[in-house]
């Protein structure tokens, strides 16, 4: 693994001090020695424990449950069905824009997937608990369970992941594909994955009144507290959540669950404080999950390995009671030119919990598949993959013509290929061994992911002994967010990172926006940003109006902040300390506030992505069909670079990811029963180290003038696109086998080579 | 109520053991998962008191392991090369953390088809010692794991230690695990050889497999079609040609059945020769 630091980058010359270095994360010796409070830390005095009984059926209804038992318990304080659940101010089956999923809340009878709740049980311990949710016995009617392609419902589906298109069309499909010179068409399976964060959903929950305090992992506080405020009647303001840490969330901690809402309905109901945490079996369902996708990949090429046509099919599986699907075929909209696109989504009704947005939703999946579709492409072309892809390059956004805000794909491309060694590949399969016989495959695939932008607000406090405070209510994950942060805010206040104090994670700060869809640093950095750019205005205002200071008069020739002292732009040697301006105003503090969002007119008239490119080594063993990913090496741009560190980590993180989805990660369902059989780390397979290679993130410099003012896109997700399709490329280098499901299992290299169904037919 | 107990010695334990129904906590490592959520129903005896129980002794014809003896123990300890099988299955066996806890003896008792412990203990010809108050006995590795999770120890007994005869200590040993990651993993299938080679002649072949049966089975028609083989690509194609009744592979979340008997054939060629002191194919591992 690599560990130069690749900086100072361009921007970070252009930008300053603060931002741009590696520093390491604020809350990182928190972590280490043990004293960052996670939610299920807290205790407050009085607490109660609930635990869920959940459905071990897939479809039906509970018919009985001996809450009798449960309540004979000791220990056990009160038993929550759907009986006495207390009501809601909303109703649960009605999603609350823009973000709101149904939840299951005990509303009713009915299951609707394994795990559900079906009940919620509040005792003096957590023993007494889960030992009266044991005690409930639940009986049930029992419906066949809808698992899969062969069973599930089909529907039309008017949107897809958060309110994208399920269908979009540039240029005549059936034309291009006429037109083509070769078409390479096949269909590929992903599977169901799970979010697995270290730390499971938890909420402790305390009422005061009509004001509750909730302590939970959260990655959309204002968003999260609007939403509870509606479930339980109350203003949005009556709502704290407090959020300082996260053991990741991948998506899975920006959307109200159902156990969590039970919890603190049952605060509410006991008048005392009530604690409640998932297992990890219990994750496996309401809370989430990557959804299946069968997709078909068309591509149409010309003579000269061109793309006349790309159509890109998506059977997106999602509940039987709600929408959210894997925005899969989206994958294909941004990324290679052709005259004809289509990305197009059905659905299909599963008896499973809802899936929500995992860690690059839709684009996972669809960039996995689109990657292997391309490389197949290439080599039906007699084309190496990366030339392939350099034929079909986009100079701007396919289909729509926007000019792109930056792209240095091509700068990635190159120096991926450099760094991997990828002009020495052969172009036949099977051509590589290793010393010890193991089959060598090498193969690539573009990463590409979008940047969103969240409005958010900030504020920023300049104190009098020089120092500063920044508020924002963000969420830091693990990613770094509180560092990143307080970098953009130091560099927008003049100050050192080390002077200035980062308040973020509670719901009381101003709004910080979502952290997710890799655009946390980009939204919570602007405001922060913006906030910073305030509260120095607002300095420079008192010390140029003060006679008494160096910089009177310097109003309109205006003042630099650098070092904990304004300077008079036109004159180095005239300057001024914070703490000076504000003890001679007679001031403690100077407050600047700041709201940031996107303008629109950018977005319009810009395509706005990271981009990079992955390239991997696998080596095979041919009589095990065992694979081991021994390197991989991922190139990517990504706008200004504000902790080099943080960043490559994220990377890392990414691709460490792509190797899981491609390799390992799968929810493997008992068709009987719709139960997931190994719903447990044990058998729910992430890597492990050992399974990790050399990894190596290159920074590309990318100065992006339009993306936002800080030039930030986004780097969370993009390591995972690419990165999937890389690995797999490379193992049918290394084969010769053309694997088109996800995970690829051992036995696919070796005697079971599982056909994948077509989910439309041939 | 249940009753929880701490022996300070064997016939503490044995004493307790006859005196009712007991279940017997050393390492904890499957102890608790197996527990999951459910609180204990049943009496507990801790027999992490009995010191006597752990450590590696050689006693008259037989290396004997104590009951509560750690995988971690076993790998630092310094043994013969028969037992290198036995160590690799010990780094394999959950994590250094399981490793550091985890005992020999509730690897066999908790009888799992997937028991790392099991296929190398085989071809080390172990038998397992168990003890009630009024009774010792000596059973054939073979005869005391008797399905999936089931065990022939009695009511009122307890293993004391495994006993590998030093008659079956003689040449080199491998192990091989295959998983779907490299570490962590429950196996897939595993397979353990123990090899003498005389004159450059197979003198004696010992060879089991793991989790392609309810039980872990010693390979005997493979054993005696070894016998007799020069060191070489004899062995390899022997293995190559002999059939393997033992194996019954069932298909599951780790793999399918027809992976597995593929597989299995395999891994089983490769501790063979790994055992005769040939690697053709070095770096194969969980």
């Amino acid at each position: 693994m690599s560990s130069e630091i690749a900086f100072p980058s361009p921007q970070h010359r252009r930008h300053g001090s603060s931002a741009g270095q590696p520093l390491t994360r604020r809350d990182g010796v928190l972590k280490v020695t043990g004293r960052a409070t996670y939610a299920a830390d807290n205790h407050p005095e009085g607490m109660l424990y609930a635990v869920t009984a959940v459905s071990s059926i897939a479809r039906g209804r509970v018919t009985a449950l001996d809450v009798e038992a449960a309540k004979a318990h000791p220990g056990v304080v009160e038993v929550l069905t759907p009986a006495n659940r207390p009501p809601l101010s909303h109703d649960p089956d009605d999603k609350i824009p823009p973000f709101g999923f149904r939840v299951e809340v005990l509303q009713d009878d009915t299951v609707r997937y394994v795990n559900q709740p079906i009940a919620l049980v509040i005792a003096e311990t957590l023993e007494a608990a889960t030992e009266g949710a044991a005690l409930l016995n639940p009986q049930y009617e029992v419906e066949s369970a809808r698992t899969g392609l062969e069973n599930g419902e089909r529907f039309d589906t008017p949107a897809v992941g958060v309110g994208a298109p399920s269908r979009t069309a540039y240029g005549d499909i059936d034309a291009g594909l006429a037109a083509a010179v070769r078409v390479t068409e096949a269909d590929y399976v992903t599977p169901p994955q799970y979010h697995n964060a270290m730390e499971p959903h938890a909420v402790v929950a305390q009422w005061d009144g009509d004001r509750v305090t909730l302590d939970m992992p959260n990655q959309a506080l204002a968003l999260s507290c609007a939403a509870y405020a509606a479930y339980f009647g109350i203003p949005a303001g009556n709502v704290l959540i407090r959020s300082p840490f996260l053991g990741g969330g991948f998506g899975s901690k920006a959307i109200l669950n159902g156990p969590q809402i039970l919890a603190i309905l049952a605060a509410r109901m006991l008048d005392r404080p009530v604690k409640l945490a998932l297992t990890r079996a219990q994750m496996y369902g309401p809370v989430g999950h990557r959804g299946q996708t069968w997709q078909k990949l068309r591509l149409g090429t010309d003579g000269e390995g061109r793309l006349t046509a790309l159509h890109h099919h998506v059977l997106a599986a999602t509940s039987s009671f709600d929408e959210f699907m894997e925005p899969a075929a989206n994958a294909s909209l941004p990324l290679y030119a052709s005259p004809a696109i289509l990305a197009e989504h059905d659905g299909l009704r599963l008896d499973t919990g809802t899936p929500g947005p995992m860690r690059a939703p839709g684009e996972a999946s669809g960039s996995a598949v689109l990657e292997v579709a391309m490389d197949e492409a290439a080599i039906a072309c007699g084309m190496d993959p990366l030339e392939f892809r350099l034929a079909n390059y986009a100079e701007t956004e396919p289909g729509t013509g926007k000019p792109f805000s930056s792209k240095s794909l091509r700068e990635c491309y190159a120096e991926g290929a450099k760094r991997f060694g990828w002009s020495g590949r052969p172009l036949e399969p099977r051509r590589m061994r290793d010393e010890n016989g193991f089959l060598v495959g090498w193969g690539m695939g573009t990463a590409v992911f979008h940047c969103p932008h969240f409005p958010a607000e900030a504020r920023a406090t300049l104190r009098a002994d020089g120092t500063a405070l920044v508020e924002t209510a963000g969420a830091d994950m693990g990613q770094g967010a509180w560092t990143a942060l307080a970098q953009i805010a130091a560099e927008a206040l003049g100050l050192d990172p080390d002077q200035v104090e980062l308040h973020s994670g509670i719901s009381s700060l101003p709004d910080g926006g979502i952290a997710g869809g890799s655009g946390h640093t980009a939204s919570a950095g602007l405001a922060l940003h913006n906030a910073g750019v305030d509260a120095i205005a607002r300095l420079a205002e008192l010390a140029t109006a003060d006679p008494a200071s160096p910089l009177f008069g310097a109003g309109n020739i205006g003042v630099e902040a650098r070092s904990g002292r304004l300077h008079r732009r036109d004159d180095e040697g005239r300057s001024e300390s914070y703490s000076e301006i504000l003890a001679r105003a007679g001031q403690a503090e100077v407050v600047g506030t700041a709201k940031a969002a996107r303008d629109p007119a950018v977005a319009e008239a810009h395509a706005l992505f990271s981009h990079g490119a992955v390239f991997a080594e696998v080596k095979v063993d041919p009589d095990l069909g065992q694979v081991r990913v021994t390197r991989l090496v991922g190139a990517f741009a990504a706008g200004r670079i504000i902790n080099p560190r943080l960043v490559r980590s994220q990377y890392f993180g990414g691709m460490i990811w792509g190797i899981s989805f491609a390799l390992q990660e799968e929810a493997v369902t008992d068709r009987r029963t719709g139960r997931i059989m190994n719903a447990d780390l044990a058998e729910y397979h992430v890597p492990v180290n050992a399974d990790v290679p050399s990894l190596d993130a290159i920074l590309i410099p990318e100065d992006d003038p339009y993306v936002n003012p800080l030039g930030v896109k986004g780097v969370g997700e993009i390591g995972i696109t690419g990165t999937v399709g890389a690995i797999a490329n490379a193992v049918w280098h290394a084969t010769g086998v053309r694997v088109r499901h996800f995970p690829i299992r051992l036995e696919d290299l070796l005697v079971n080579q599982r056909d994948v169904t077509s989910a439309f037919g041939n | 109520m249940i009753r929880y107990a701490k022996p300070k010695n064997v016939d503490e334990a044995l004493a307790l053991l006859s005196d009712g129904p007991w279940r017997i906590l050393a390492g904890g490592t499957d102890f608790y998962p197996a527990l999951g959520n459910r609180p204990l129903s049943e009496n507990v005896l801790d027999i992490n008191g009995l010191s006597e129980l752990r450590g590696i002794a050689e006693v008259g014809s037989h290396i004997v392991v104590g009951a509560r003896t750690t995988w971690t123990d076993i790998i630092r300890r310094d043994l013969p090369a028969a037992f290198d099988g036995l160590k690799l299955a010990a780094r394999e066996v959950g994590s250094v953390q399981i490793q550091n806890r985890a005992s020999i003896a509730g690897n066999l008792c908790n009888a799992s088809p997937a028991a790392d412990g099991v296929p190398p203990l085989l071809t080390l010809g172990a038998e397992v010692e168990l003890r009630s108050a009024s009774l010792t006995r000596h059973l054939p590795l073979e005869d005391f794991i008797l399905g999936n999770r089931r065990t022939a120890l009695q009511p009122g007994e307890m293993v004391t230690a495994i006993r590998i005869p030093k008659s079956a200590t003689a040449g080199t040993s491998a192990f091989v695990k295959l998983g779907a990651r490299r570490y962590l993993v429950i196996s897939i299938a595993m397979a353990a050889a123990r090899i003498v080679v005389e004159d450059g002649i197979v003198a004696e072949a010992a060879v089991a497999v793991g989790s392609c049966s309810l039980v872990a089975k010693r390979l005997t028609g493979l054993e005696a079609a070894l016998r007799g083989l020069p060191i070489g690509p004899a062995l390899a194609e022997t293995v190559a040609a002999t059939s393997l009744p033992e194996l019954a592979p069932i298909d599951d979340v780790r793999g399918t059945a027809e992976y597995r008997r593929e597989a299995a054939r395999e891994i089983v060629t490769r501790a063979v020769l790994a055992a005769s002191g040939h690697h053709p194919l070095t770096k194969v591992a969980a």
